[in-house]
């Protein structure tokens, strides 16, 4: 069974481990209750965690191929597969660096054993569910891990207690619900009509009829609905803005990718014969609108958090630029794109993350995050607004981070396919975001006229670890802007059918 | 966790926008429901090939039922991440405050009728039993995990209801119960990679053994979870919620 060209390596043991290790962690921490336990053996898990996944992507780059590992020893289509391949493996190591980090901000944010108790448990049943979708290989697979990932992130939410936040987190989960049930009758539609749930088999044997076209609008609005794409954002600034800020970074940088991802999946791969021009530049119309509409509420939001909220919400916009710059410009120029866009999550992921812990540590330091009331924040927080500033540059597109090689290779591959309006949407795009992150910056920079100490001095000392793990990511959305070629390399295992035979990214 | 938000009623007048708001979104739902119908009887069904592979597979799974050997070996991942949502939906709904009890106790105070107790002294053995028949009977006949876990809940709910008994969710054991499923799933699944060289393969002769054990494990984690869940929600229907403070933005006060 599968694809062929497909070589077994030792190291592809470890892709079964890569979802059962969260999971045992979960199950484990849920026994120990004892708050700082859990906490330490949740960093120690989230090390072994990165240990494997490093083996992973060394391995896949020593064998060159996509890996499937048959579970249960059927192969598909009677049984599930994991399939690895370089846009997975890129997002499973996007997945893994930002657990870490904020595994260990987590250990040094969360301090009752109220939360702690729940925190950990569920999640480590979030990476379970993020690692089982990005490694998933099966349409109805993916719909259990998104339902892992929408019910854990909707019970993180909750977790910060205040009704606003469980308010958000209802919504949230309302939205996720109606989201999966739309998925899940496209894939439905799926197999009444082609008789498999396994994707590399959907896609050998989709074809462009009525029920296809129906399948994959209802997969769409599903996914679009937790992605979080203009029209349907309404629910995210409230929910990642109002849970505790581990959470909101895990849930900017990871969670919403997570849908996106098998999105593109669907669009390109899947249910490419389905997937018409109009439609994929549809697609990256709304991503245009996300990207402004995103900066301007961002410009406008009152408080810190709410703002990196809203930033998330125009930086899906850019991811969404994908589809329009693949739509028939041909297979160089498409593969261009989605390596661009590959590269753009892992940069906004680290840059997001960093960015949510900033505010978070910011927060707890000062007990609020209206942002008129930031003025001077540096004196006492300077870290925190040097994380903030990175990663801010990170999500402008300013050198040398991560952030400035996405757009650059995002404004590449709109060139290259001759579509010079997506070109201004980038360039505006990062103008507008320039303006909310100076606006916090230049705020947080200017010195307090005299002595207002009403407007309150650092009252409550946080722990160096939470400054220290928002500070590591920002360096690393800087490290990724020297190794781009590194992580680019691997879009070159790919299984997405347009790519198959494309010469390597320049 | 879920138990702070209040509820209000607030009954707007339909105006006349509105209405026609309503109006359009009725149409085009139709619209999209009609087209999406019509898709579906457009298209034809595909072979029923995979089916007939899984009913020639049967024999190596273990089981007779075809809908266990899905469920529990052909599929088995996907019900292996089942039992991890059931588990994320215990965890979100455990209660907050810690009682400090033990697992069970009983609250002798609270009257009780003694038609009441006659019939759980009848039910609740009778649903024990029923349950562990269709735990077994899933092997070869409808049933299995999920239905024996939903009928020994209702037992266990029959038991709540009389109030004379109570569980306290935060227990070492009562977490143990929790987590049993997911925790004995994820252990057969790696315990076998050794004899068959796959996470999840059962070895043939054992196969029907360590499904048997997969769903004893899950029967009672599923049994467990969902009387957590319903006797919260009684709970939270029962108790008065009071407003809380609306002012504590994102912190998190100890």
């Amino acid at each position: 069974m599968g694809a062929p060209g497909i070589v077994m390596t030792s190291a592809q043991h470890f892709l079964p481990l890569v979802i059962g290790l969260p999971l045992l962690a979960a199950v484990f921490c849920l026994l120990v209750s004892n708050s700082r336990w859990s906490a330490r053996f949740s960093i120690l898990f989230a090390s072994i965690h990165t240990l494997v996944v490093m083996q992973v992507l060394s391995s896949l780059r020593d064998s060159g191929s996509v890996w499937r590992y048959e579970l249960g020893g059927w192969g598909a289509p009677l049984g599930i597969d994991l399939v690895l391949d370089g846009f997975s493996v890129i997002l499973l190591f996007a997945t893994t660096i930002v657990v870490l980090c904020v595994t260990t901000y987590s250990a040094a944010y969360f301090k009752t054993p109220q939360q702690t108790s729940r925190f950990w448990p569920l999640w480590w049943l979030l990476v379970a569910g993020l690692n089982a979708a990005f490694l998933s290989g099966d349409a109805f697979n993916l719909y259990v891990a998104l339902e892992i990932i929408g019910l854990s992130s909707v019970a993180l939410v909750a977790l910060a207690g205040n009704v606003s936040a469980i308010t958000a987190a209802l919504r949230y989960a309302l939205v996720g619900l109606l989201g999966s049930l739309c998925y899940l009758m496209g894939v439905a539609l799926l197999y009444r009509a082609y008789g498999t749930l396994d994707l590399a088999l959907l896609s050998q044997t989709v074809q462009g009829t009525p029920i296809t076209w129906a399948a994959l609008a209802l997969i769409s609005v599903g996914l679009l609905l937790k992605t979080a794409l203009l029209p349907l954002h309404f629910w995210l600034p409230p929910a990642h803005a109002g849970a505790p800020a581990p959470v909101s970074a895990a849930l900017s940088a990871l969670v919403v990718k997570a849908s996106f991802y098998v999105l593109a999946r669907f669009w390109l791969d899947v249910c490419s014969p389905a997937a018409s021009a109009d439609a994929l530049n549809l697609l990256g119309f709304f991503g245009a609108c996300a990207i402004f509409w995103g900066c301007f509420a961002a410009c406008r939001a009152k408080r810190l958090k709410l703002l990196v909220a809203y930033s998330t919400v125009a930086q899906l916009g850019y991811l969404f630029l994908l589809f329009p710059l693949t739509a028939a410009y041909g297979p160089s120029a498409g593969s261009a794109a989605l390596a661009a866009v590959a590269y753009l999550i892992v940069a906004h992921a680290f840059a997001k993350a960093a960015m949510f812990m900033a505010a978070g540590s910011i927060q707890l330091a000062c007990g609020y995050d209206d942002i008129d009331r930031l003025r001077g924040v540096v004196s006492h927080q300077p870290i925190s607004v040097f994380t903030f500033a990175i990663a801010g540059a990170s999500l402008i597109g300013l050198p040398p981070t991560g952030g400035f090689i996405a757009k650059w290779l995002l404004l590449n591959s709109a060139i290259d396919s001759g579509q010079w309006w997506w070109i201004a949407v980038i360039l505006c795009g990062g103008l507008f975001s320039a303006i909310y992150i100076f606006r916090v910056l230049i705020l947080a920079f200017t010195a307090r006229q005299g002595e207002q100490s009403s407007s309150g001095g650092p009252t409550h000392p946080i722990p160096q670890t939470m400054m220290a793990c928002g500070f590591m990511l920002a360096i690393a959305t800087v490290a990724l802007g020297f190794n781009a070629e590194w992580l680019l390399s691997y879009m070159d295992i790919n299984l997405i059918g347009f790519l198959a035979g494309t010469e390597p990214l320049p | 966790m879920f138990n702070k938000l209040e509820f209000e009623e607030n009954a707007k007048k339909t105006t006349r926008t509105s209405r026609l708001i309503k109006g359009l979104s009725a149409v085009t739902i139709g619209l999209l429901g009609s087209m999406l119908v019509l898709s579906v009887i457009s298209a034809e069904k595909a072979a029923p090939e995979l089916a007939q592979t899984a009913l020639d597979s049967i024999s190596l799974s273990g089981v007779e039922n075809p809908v266990t050997a899905v469920l529990l070996n052909f599929r088995s991942y996907d019900t292996l991440l089942e039992i991890a949502v059931l588990l994320i939906v215990a965890v979100a709904m455990m209660p907050e405050s810690s009682r400090n009890t033990s697992l069970t106790a009983a609250n002798s105070r609270v009257p009780t009728h003694p038609v009441l107790i006659g019939l759980i002294r009848c039910v609740i053995p009778l649903s024990v039993i029923l349950s562990a028949y269709l735990l077994w009977t899933g092997a070869y006949a409808p049933g299995g995990a999920f239905q024996a876990g939903a009928v020994l809940a209702g037992a266990g709910v029959a038991l709540l209801l009389v109030k004379r008994w109570q569980l306290n969710y935060l227990r070492l054991s009562a977490r143990a119960f929790m987590a049993l499923g997911l925790a004995v799933f994820v252990i057969v699944a790696a315990t076998v990679i050794p004899a068959t060289g796959r996470a999840l393969n059962y070895p043939a002769d054992y196969a029907g053994a360590l499904i048997l054990i997969i769903e004893v494990a899950a029967t009672l984690s599923i049994a467990f979870v969902l009387i957590l869940l319903v006797d919260q929600l009684l709970n939270m229907a029962n108790k008065q919620v009071k407003p809380q403070d609306t002012q504590t933005e994102g912190l998190d006060k100890s």
